[in-house]
């Protein structure tokens, strides 16, 4: 508990640094990662990290130092030696950009490991340490590394947040942006700098196997979110920070756990939940939609049996039992006495022991349903050629979605007629 | 039948554009009158598309030139809008209308300009000839396709531009979209504005443009609709390619051949 405390008031002036750093790096790569989704390039993300592996042994081989600006250089040539490559082979060969991307990724991964276990294997004192870079390990974090990836990582956003318009325009329609003149390539150069950049200074607290989640996790999380592209940025964001923090955590805790796996565990989480409630496409939300649907055709279900019932002998203010609606309709007792208390407090029937009769303003929604019955089947006569005794079953569905307005446009076009195709009147309320 | 015009908006000369070595438009040289409302008008694949980007300098043409205003694009830039076909993005993008039709504000001078009052006002106007004001908040994949197509459209007269090209704005739309788009193209014809829109229905073809340009790879004819719009012309332009130019085109893929010579200077 006092760990935890510790940690989280940030009393240990340390900590307090490292989790700075690995907010500002999470975010940066979250936010620039947006992007890399929408642009659909999650992938080459995961291509790119992984293609910065022998960077950084080449670089500490030829400098024999960890400094991190060294290795963050070494990083970037390679990453952006990955990235070309991949552009390079998809253009000029027969070989696809899935072919490519695994290509690159497993050769420059494959080099990079070869380097590391040779260094690792040199009796190097210097490079212990070098093998955080695979799965990160941000507490261990030096007060220098600490400046640096911070202060990049700033530069990051800030560039991120000046070039936001231009971004958002060469990401959603790539052509009209070039039609109105802008730097289009310029643009997605800078895009892809930005990109292999947060790439480069995220493996510190990811490493270079997870970092693709980094990259993407928080933006595919977001995006459940949102429909607003400022909005998702944030969000990435905080969700990113969320991670970064909690993997901090856990690596300040136990020494020996790296930091990478934890933040993509609690990324990983937070896409779950996002996934199963988002309001936008989230499981839960459809879910809720799909209900929605039911009981809404329930409801009209119930008083349009109720309105058939009364078309009989004229009587449509009569009550009804449940047996004689059962009887008209096949509905189940459960259904129509959860149905028929909703449709009650809604004020549109009113219940007596097992039997219901309408209000007024049940009367009027049982009356407009029948109509729009009728009236689809009489449009599907008419404009599909079909016979008349097989729309029913269309018009059965479609009755519950037609709009007031396509009510209306309906009515205009058949002409308000009298009667639908099996000779049953078509109910208008007078003030029509 | 090739009707040539002083002053044109546009011009192209002997433009070739290839794919893959292949010529998708083949030495069109036409030019286009101001103030006009004209459909290009082609079977598919017959290098409509191809010819409007070449146009906007999406792609670089193998031979030929095009002029605009008499100039070149980079020279007019600012004067001229682009409508895309529709279906060239993705439309599950989280911006809604609103948004969209301020893209057509952005400025490629200024990257860091943000949206004053003045450019507002313009995108809130766009909007209202579009009749799109009740969704202005409106996430665009949430629109119907008549609906995605008039926030293109938007956008482009979000430029306040002298010349619009639009790629198939009717494909895809409902009648009363399509009967709403012409009208406010009528409109904007009347303010002097110059229409090229690409359109491959024949049956309207006539109703809506004074002028038509028909291609099939080649170019057909180009005139005023009560001229061109004839039986020969329109079976020349829909009977299909023409066998000798197809089997040679496939001979340039196939060889690499270049479309035209390098010049070398005389001498």
């Amino acid at each position: 508990m006092d760990l935890f405390t510790d940690f989280f008031l940030l009393k240990d002036p340390n900590v307090k640094w490292v989790v700075i750093a690995v907010v500002l790096m999470s975010s940066s790569s979250a936010v620039i990662g947006c992007f890399t989704f929408l642009r659909k390039r999650a992938l080459v993300g995961d291509a790119i990290s992984h293609a910065i592996l022998p960077g950084i042994c080449l670089s500490f081989l030829i400098t024999e130092s960890k400094n991190p600006f060294y290795l963050l250089v070494g990083a970037f040539i390679s990453g952006w030696i990955g990235l070309y490559l991949i552009d390079y082979i998809t253009r000029n060969t027969k070989i696809k950009t899935d072919a490519a991307l695994g290509l690159i990724l497993s050769v420059f991964y494959g080099i990079g490991i070869l380097l590391l276990t040779s260094i690792q294997n040199s009796g190097n004192a210097a490079q212990s340490g070098l093998d955080k870079y695979l799965f990160g390990n941000a507490a261990s974090m030096m007060p220098s590394d600490i400046k640096i990836f911070g202060v990049f990582s700033l530069v990051l956003l800030l560039l991120i947040f000046l070039f936001y318009d231009s971004f958002k325009l060469i990401t959603f329609d790539r052509n009209y942006a070039a039609a109105k003149g802008f730097p289009v390539k310029r643009l997605e150069f800078l895009i892809s700098i930005l990109t292999v950049f947060a790439i480069a200074v995220g493996i510190q607290a990811v490493g270079v196997v997870l970092m693709a989640a980094l990259l993407i996790t928080p933006a595919a999380a977001a995006r459940y979110w949102t429909n607003d592209l400022k909005i998702m940025l944030i969000l990435s964001a905080a969700f990113a920070t969320v991670a970064g923090i909690s993997g901090t955590f856990v690596s300040y805790t136990f020494p020996k756990m790296p930091t990478g796996p934890w933040i993509v565990m609690v990324l990983s989480l937070l896409a779950i939940f996002s996934i199963l409630l988002g309001k936008r496409k989230g499981i839960l939300a459809k879910w809720q939609k799909s209900r929605r649907v039911e009981t809404k055709m329930l409801h009209e279900n119930i008083l349009k049996c109720m309105y058939h019932l009364g078309e009989v002998n004229s009587n449509f203010l009569e009550l009804w039992s449940f047996a004689e609606m059962k009887d008209k309709r096949s509905l189940s007792s459960k259904q129509l006495n959860e149905g028929l208390k909703k449709l009650e407090k809604n004020g549109l029937v009113s219940i007596r022991g097992k039997a219901a009769r309408f209000t007024e303003k049940g009367l009027e929604e049982g009356r407009r349903v029948t109509k729009i019955h009728r009236l689809w089947e009489i449009y599907l006569t008419k404009h599909m050629q079909l016979p008349a005794d097989h729309v029913h079953d269309d018009a059965e569905a479609i009755e519950h979605l037609i709009t007031p307005e396509i009510e209306k446009e309906l009515e205009h076009q058949l002409e308000y007629p009298l009667i639908d195709p099996h000779d049953s009147p078509i109910p208008y309320n007078n003030k029509e | 039948m090739i009707e040539h015009v002083e002053n044109p908006v546009l011009e192209l000369h002997n433009l070739t554009v290839t794919y893959d070595n292949k010529p998708a438009v083949w030495n069109l040289d036409y030019t286009l009158p101001a103030g006009k409302l004209i459909g290009v008008i082609g079977p598919n694949g017959s290098g409509k598309t191809t010819m409007m980007k070449a146009i906007m300098g999406l792609i670089k043409p193998s031979s030929g030139y095009i002029k605009l205003f008499g100039r070149d694009l980079a020279d007019v830039r600012d004067k001229v809008a682009y409508v895309p076909q529709r279906g060239s993005v993705d439309w599950d993008f989280p911006v809604n209308v609103y948004d969209t039709v301020t893209m057509g504000r952005f400025n490629r001078k200024n990257l860091f300009k943000r949206i004053n009052n003045k450019d507002k006002e313009i995108i809130s106007d766009a909007i209202k000839k579009v009749q799109l004001e009740a969704f202005a908040k409106r996430q665009i994949s949430q629109l119907s396709g008549g609906q995605q197509q008039r926030v293109f459209i938007a956008r482009a007269l979000a430029q306040e531009a002298d010349l619009y090209l639009l790629d198939e704005p009717f494909a895809g739309v409902d009648a009363a979209t399509e009967n709403a788009i012409i009208s406010l193209l009528k409109e904007m014809k009347q303010q002097g504005k110059t229409i090229v829109v690409v359109h491959h229905d024949l049956q309207t073809a006539s109703k809506y443009f004074d002028w038509l340009v028909l291609i099939n790879t080649r170019l057909i004819a180009s005139g005023k609709t009560e001229e061109v719009f004839q039986k020969e012309i329109l079976e020349k332009t829909y009977g299909g390619r023409l066998q000798i130019l197809t089997q040679v085109a496939e001979l340039l893929k196939q060889q690499g051949y270049p479309v035209r010579e390098k010049k070398r200077p005389k001498g």
